[in-house]
């Protein structure tokens, strides 16, 4: 049986498992981008968020053999980028960060945002966060953090 | 691949749809939350005849592994249905899930198909047999139970192109704003020429075992007067009242009744009636 071959964070991989295996398990367990939370594996929460040919999608919800010929970038992938200093250092600054839990998703669900729409209103923001559970912050912080993101990253995205 | 298909073509996918038994896998948000135990999937995602949207005369037509996110994107889906799409959970969900989907899953919930009901949608539906259409109110025979054979896909819903006075109206009614299953949905299709009602839909979903619509309720006001229609308002709504049998869900049958009929009342005064 052929592997079920992708790239993950811009390298080339095959997959020897099931294709009916969950991408969130596969990416925690057999390649150990751990940055993938489980929180609900029910497509509720987005804390397992990844970007999948760079659209935003839940890899609960996703079955490996879906995964075959296309990129899968983690945060492992994207915290080599510019864009996600900008954003980290917007987090930082304005204290979008407690727990942690949802960070990861919630950066690349900000990439997703910003990279359709750079310069988003409050309410396009909300909206494009609106997968991303968050049980600490209330939201504010992580919204303005987008927004400085945005500005500060003037041209990136 | 272990465990799993993937088809390149339409042809591709209905022979192994025929030979082997597959779950057909288009977007994967509702599967993945099902969890069967050992499932084979049919991967469907890179099947060109299911991933266009297209017009002709009549009808727009999306592919059944078209995601609602690209719906959302092409101006040729109707503003009823985007109007439905876009509050389908969230950006993840919408990037992923698909028209074809919603209506394989068979719930009474699915959004987008409440839309197919209220605008008599038509599903295109193949396998190595042949190929065949059904309205989508005969697709759906009770609850999970689909006019589907084994070796058959969805292949696209024909969507009737809206009219240049038809006017609509969507609600959704669920317990957040993001990520909610509909409690209760809404839609309606109004129409009127010369003075007179010449078309009424009314649908609802996420109350039954299937999306419920009363053609012979909505035939009251065809072919009216608004006037006529104001006064037939009252007996109306009390014939919903008395014709809906709604089933119990997170939320009791009578609140969904008393939320049913609220929405069809707002919806017939936006029309003037």
């Amino acid at each position: 049986m052929n592997g079920i071959c992708f790239i993950l964070n811009g390298a080339p991989v095959t997959y020897e498992g099931s294709a009916a295996d969950r991408l969130l398990e596969v990416l925690r367990d057999t390649y150990r981008t751990t940055s993938v939370k489980c929180g609900c594996k029910e497509g509720e929460c987005g804390a397992c968020s990844v970007l999948l040919d760079g659209m935003l999608v839940n890899s609960c919800c996703v079955a490996m053999g879906a995964v075959e010929g296309r990129s899968v970038v983690t945060l492992e992938g994207y915290r080599e980028t510019e864009r996600f200093a900008v954003l980290s250092r917007a987090y930082g600054e304005l204290s979008a960060v407690q727990c942690g839990f949802c960070t990861p998703g919630m950066i690349l669900a900000s990439e997703a945002l910003l990279s359709q729409n750079p310069h988003p209103s409050e309410e396009e923001i909300r909206e494009g966060l609106s997968g991303n559970l968050c049980r600490c912050t209330g939201y504010n912080a992580i919204i303005k953090a987008v927004s400085l993101a945005a500005e500060e990253g003037n041209g990136l995205w | 691949m272990v465990n799993g298909y993937t088809a390149h073509s339409l042809a591709e996918a209905l022979e192994i749809r025929a030979a082997h038994t597959v779950i057909p896998y288009a977007g994967g948000t509702d599967l993945m939350v099902e969890n069967r135990p050992d499932p084979t999937y049919l991967f469907l995602g890179r099947v060109p005849e299911l991933c266009g949207i297209s017009e002709d005369e009549d009808y727009i037509r999306i592919g059944a592994a078209v995601t609602y996110t690209r719906a959302l994107e092409s101006p040729l889906v109707p503003p009823l249905m985007k109007a439905a799409v876009a509050q389908i959970a969230a950006p993840a969900i919408r990037n992923a899930g698909t028209f074809g989907g919603n209506l394989g899953n068979g719930s009474a919930k699915a959004d987008s198909v409440l839309i197919e009901f209220v605008t008599d949608a038509k599903l295109r539906i193949a396998s190595v047999r042949g190929e065949r259409l059904v309205n989508v109110a005969d697709f759906y025979q009770g609850r999970k139970q689909l006019d589907l054979a084994s070796d058959e896909l969805i292949v696209e819903i024909l969507l009737p192109k809206p009219t240049p006075g038809e006017r609509w109206h969507y609600e959704k009614v669920g317990g957040r704003n993001a990520l909610a299953i509909s409690r209760v949905s809404f839609a309606g299709v109004y129409e009127e020429r010369d003075g007179r009602i010449v078309r009424l839909a009314a649908g609802f979903g996420a109350v039954a075992a299937t999306v419920l619509r009363y053609p012979d309720l909505e035939a009251m006001l065809v072919g009216r007067t608004v006037e006529e229609a104001r006064s037939l308002k009252p007996d109306l709504l009390a014939a919903y009242e008395g014709r809906m049998q709604l089933t119990r869900g997170r939320v009791s049958a009578e609140y969904r009744k008393a939320v049913c009929l609220r929405l069809l009342g707002a919806f017939l005064e936006e029309m003037g009636i």
